[in-house]
C-alpha cells in the first residue's frame, strides 16, 4: 500500500507517472505567418513551456524510489532540447514523437498522437499535463488525452495532496477558492501553476547527466494506429486566423485615506466617463 | 558563427542565467555596499554546482569542460554588473581544475566537498609585495618538516581572504623549496587560510567589492605533504596551467560584460534625446558602438578559442606552449577593449553615468583589474612574443 506522502514513509508498489511537455517559442510577443495561420518558430529561442515544468516537478515531488518518470512530447527534432532540461530536472526517460506526419495537427489530432504513445508505454498510474501551452493557451490537449484514453481527469490541480490505496486526493483550484478532489488511479491531471511556484533551474550535475539517461524517438511507424488521424489529416479544427490581440490599457488605481473619499473618488470617474 | 556549443553547454547556459539574472542581478549594486555576497546566493551557485565546477564527479563536483565553465563566466558577467560573483567562481573553478589535476587523492577528498558545497572558498595566492606576475621573485619559502612543510613568508592582493578566514578554505600557492634552483626550485601547494600561523590583512579594492581582497603572513605554518600539488619543485610549471585557465575565464568575462554594457548604451542612447534627435543618429556615437561591438565579439571569440585549446590539450591535441600562446592572445586586451567600451557607455549616459546608481562605473571598475589579476597584460605580450621568436631570444 502507498502511504500518504506527508508522511515521507515506504511503500511497496512502485508507480510510473507519464509527464506531456511541450517545447515553445521564448517570447510573449508571438509571430504569426499572415499566409499560413500558424506560428513563425525560425529565430525565436525555444523553451520548455513553463506549465509544463510545474507538471513535471509536481511529478517529481511525490516521486517515491523506484518510481519512474517519462517526459514525452511532439514536436520538431529540435523539441529535443525541451526533453533534455526535463532529464536533467529529474525525469528517468524521454520520448520525442517526430515525424512529418504529425505535422499541422491541432489539439486533437495532437492529443491522439500523444494517446497513442501513451498506450504504446503501457501501464502508467497518472499522466501529467501543464495546464495550457503559452504558445497556443488552448489547455484542450490534456483533457482530450484523458477522454481518448477514457480515464478519469482533475483539471487545474494546484497540488497533489495525497497518494494512497489507489487513489489520488488533489487541491484543484476553482473560480472563488479551492477544492479537494479524491480519484482512482490512473487518472491524468492538468496542474495550474500557484503564484508561489518558483521553477527549479537544473544543477549542472544533472545537465552533464541527461543526455546519458534513456532517450527515443517516436514516428507514425512505431506508434501504430491510423495515419488519416494524425497531423493535418486527424485534425478536426481548422485555424482560420490567428493574432495578437491589442494590449490591454493601463488601468487606474485609487488610493485614498479613507474607504470613503475612495468611493467618492471612483464615483466621480465612473461618472465622469457615462458609466454611471 | 565560430563558437559550437553542445546540448549540454546550451542548457548550462540557460540554466545559470535564469539563477543569475533572478537572483544575482537585482542585489549586484548591493554587494558593494555590504562587501560581501549574501551566503545565500553563495549556496545557490553551489547548489546549481558552480563552485569548483571543475572537480571530477567523485568528488561532488560536476567535471565540466573550459568551454562549459565559461558559460558559467559569461552568463554571470551578464548579470553580477560588480563581478563579485565572477571573481567567486571563476578563482575556484581555475584553481579546482589544477587541485583536480595535480592534486593527491587524499586533499581532494578532504577539499572538493567542502568547496563544492559552497561553505569553503578555493583561492589563489601567489602575489608578493615584490612579486606579481614575476613569480620567480617569490620570497615565501616551504622547508621539508618531519612529515610534513613549514611554510614561511607573506601575500599581498588576494582575492577572497578573509571567505577563507570566515568560512574555511584556502589557496592555492606558491613557495621556493630549493632556493638555489630559481623556478626549478619552486613548490605549489595548498594552504588553508585556518591554520595557525596565518595572519590576515585587508585591502579597499576599487571595484569587484564583493568579494574581499587582503594579504596574510605566513609564520612557521605546517601544512601535510598531501596538501603538495604535483611534484615537489616543478611547482612553476604546473602553476600556470591555473594561470591560463583563470586568463581564458577571465577574458570571455570581460566580452561579457563589455557587451552588457553595450546593450545597456544601446538602450539609453535609443531613447535619449540631445539637440531634437536620439543620441544613437549621432555618427560619433554609432561608430564608437560599432566598434566596441566588433571588437568584444573578436575577444568572445578569442576566449572561447582559448577554452576549447585548454580542453584540447587534456585530451592531448594540443602543446602546452600552444595553449600559453592562445590563453595569452586572449587575455592581452580584454580588460583595455572591455573598459574602453564601458567608459564610452558611461559618457553617453553624462552625469548619470558617473554616479554610483549607473551599472556600468561598477563594470569598469571591476573589468579594470583584469588587466592586472592573473597576469597583467604586459606579461601576456611577453608570452606571445616569446613564442613567435623563440626562446633563445631571452
Amino acid at each position: 500500500m502507498r502511504l500518504n506522502l506527508e508522511s515521507h514513509l515506504n511503500f511497496d508498489e512502485t508507480m510510473k507517472f507519464i509527464v506531456c511537455v511541450k517545447q515553445v517559442p521564448d517570447t510573449t510577443e508571438v509571430k504569426i505567418d499572415p499566409e499560413t495561420n500558424t506560428l513563425i518558430r525560425e529565430g525565436v529561442p525555444s523553451i520548455l513551456n513553463p506549465f509544463d515544468q510545474f507538471a513535471l516537478e509536481e511529478a517529481i515531488k511525490i516521486r517515491q524510489e523506484g518510481d519512474e518518470i517519462i517526459v514525452i512530447s511532439m514536436g520538431p527534432p529540435q523539441a529535443k532540447k525541451a526533453l533534455l532540461k526535463c532529464l536533467a530536472l529529474g525525469a528517468d526517460k524521454a520520448i520525442l514523437l517526430s515525424d512529418r506526419a504529425f505535422a499541422g495537427a491541432d489539439t486533437w489530432a495532437t492529443s491522439y498522437t500523444l494517446t497513442q504513445c501513451i498506450k504504446k508505454i503501457g501501464d502508467f498510474n497518472i499522466i501529467f499535463c501543464g495546464l495550457q501551452a503559452i504558445d497556443g493557451d488552448t489547455a484542450q490537449v490534456g483533457p482530450e488525452i484523458a477522454a481518448q484514453l477514457g480515464i478519469p481527469q482533475v483539471t487545474h490541480c494546484e497540488s497533489v495532496e495525497k497518494l494512497e490505496d489507489k487513489k489520488l486526493t488533489a487541491k484543484v483550484q476553482t473560480d472563488d477558492g479551492y477544492k479537494i478532489v479524491e480519484t482512482r488511479l490512473p487518472v491524468l491531471i492538468t496542474g495550474i501553476t500557484p503564484s508561489f511556484f518558483e521553477p527549479t533551474n537544473p544543477p549542472m550535475m544533472s545537465i552533464m547527466k541527461a543526455n546519458k539517461k534513456p532517450f527515443s524517438t517516436w514516428g507514425a511507424e512505431e506508434l501504430g494506429g491510423s495515419k488519416d488521424n494524425y497531423g493535418l489529416n486527424g485534425s478536426l479544427t481548422e485555424v482560420i486566423k490567428v493574432y495578437s490581440p491589442p494590449a490591454r490599457e493601463q488601468g487606474v488605481v485609487i488610493k485614498e485615506e479613507t474607504a470613503e473619499t475612495a468611493v467618492q473618488k471612483l464615483i466621480d470617474l465612473l461618472s465622469k466617463d457615462k458609466v454611471i | 558563427m565560430s563558437i559550437k556549443f553542445s546540448e549540454e553547454d546550451e542548457m548550462i547556459r540557460e540554466s545559470v542565467r535564469e539563477f543569475a539574472q533572478s537572483k544575482i542581478a537585482p542585489i549586484a549594486l548591493k554587494m558593494e555596499e555590504t562587501k560581501e555576497i549574501p551566503r545565500d546566493i553563495v549556496k545557490g551557485m553551489a547548489e546549481l554546482g558552480l563552485m569548483t565546477c571543475t572537480a571530477d564527479e567523485k568528488y561532488g563536483g560536476p567535471g565540466l569542460s573550459a568551454v562549459s565553465a565559461g558559460v558559467i563566466a559569461e552568463e554571470l558577467a551578464k548579470a553580477d554588473c560588480t563581478g563579485s560573483t565572477c571573481v567567486y567562481y571563476l578563482v575556484p573553478a581555475s584553481w579546482g581544475f589544477l587541485l583536480n589535476k595535480y592534486g593527491t587523492e587524499e586533499a581532494k577528498q578532504e577539499i572538493f566537498p567542502k568547496t563544492v558545497s559552497g561553505e569553503w572558498f578555493l583561492g589563489i595566492a601567489t602575489t608578493e609585495s615584490d612579486a606579481g606576475s614575476d613569480v620567480g621573485a617569490t620570497k615565501t619559502t616551504i622547508k621539508p618538516d618531519g612529515d610534513g612543510f613549514v611554510v614561511n613568508g607573506e601575500k599581498m592582493y588576494i582575492s577572497g581572504v578573509r571567505e577563507a578566514v570566515t568560512h574555511g578554505g584556502g589557496h592555492i600557492t606558491i613557495a621556493h623549496q630549493t632556493p638555489e634552483r630559481g623556478t626549478r626550485g619552486m613548490t605549489t601547494f595548498y594552504l588553508p587560510l585556518t591554520a595557525e600561523g596565518i595572519t590576515p590583512t585587508y585591502i579597499n579594492d576599487l571595484g569587484r567589492e564583493g568579494i574581499s581582497c587582503g594579504g596574510f603572513s605566513i609564520n612557521n605554518v605546517r601544512i601535510p605533504k598531501h596538501y603538495i600539488l604535483g611534484e615537489e619543485n616543478k611547482g612553476f610549471y604546473i602553476l600556470h596551467e591555473g594561470y591560463e585557465y583563470a586568463r581564458a575565464l577571465i577574458s570571455v568575462i570581460c566580452a561579457s560584460a563589455g557587451l552588457k554594457s553595450l546593450e545597456n548604451g544601446m538602450n539609453y542612447i535609443k531613447e535619449r534625446k540631445s539637440f531634437g534627435k536620439p543620441l544613437a543618429e549621432y555618427q560619433e556615437i554609432n561608430f564608437r558602438l560599432a566598434e566596441h561591438y566588433t571588437k568584444l565579439n573578436m575577444l568572445r571569440d578569442l576566449g572561447y578559442k582559448a577554452l576549447k585549446t585548454i580542453d584540447l590539450e587534456q585530451e592531448g591535441k594540443v602543446s602546452r606552449f600552444e595553449t600559453s600562446n592562445i590563453v595569452a592572445q586572449a587575455k592581452m586586451f580584454c580588460s583595455d577593449w572591455a573598459c574602453k567600451a564601458i567608459n564610452d557607455v558611461m559618457q553617453w549616459q553624462g552625469a548619470f553615468g558617473y554616479s554610483r546608481e549607473c551599472l556600468d562605473q561598477a563594470a569598469w571598475r571591476a573589468v579594470r583589474s583584469f588587466s592586472l589579476a592573473e597576469g597583467t597584460k604586459e606579461v601576456m605580450k611577453m608570452i606571445v612574443a616569446r613564442e613567435l621568436l623563440g626562446k633563445k631570444q631571452y
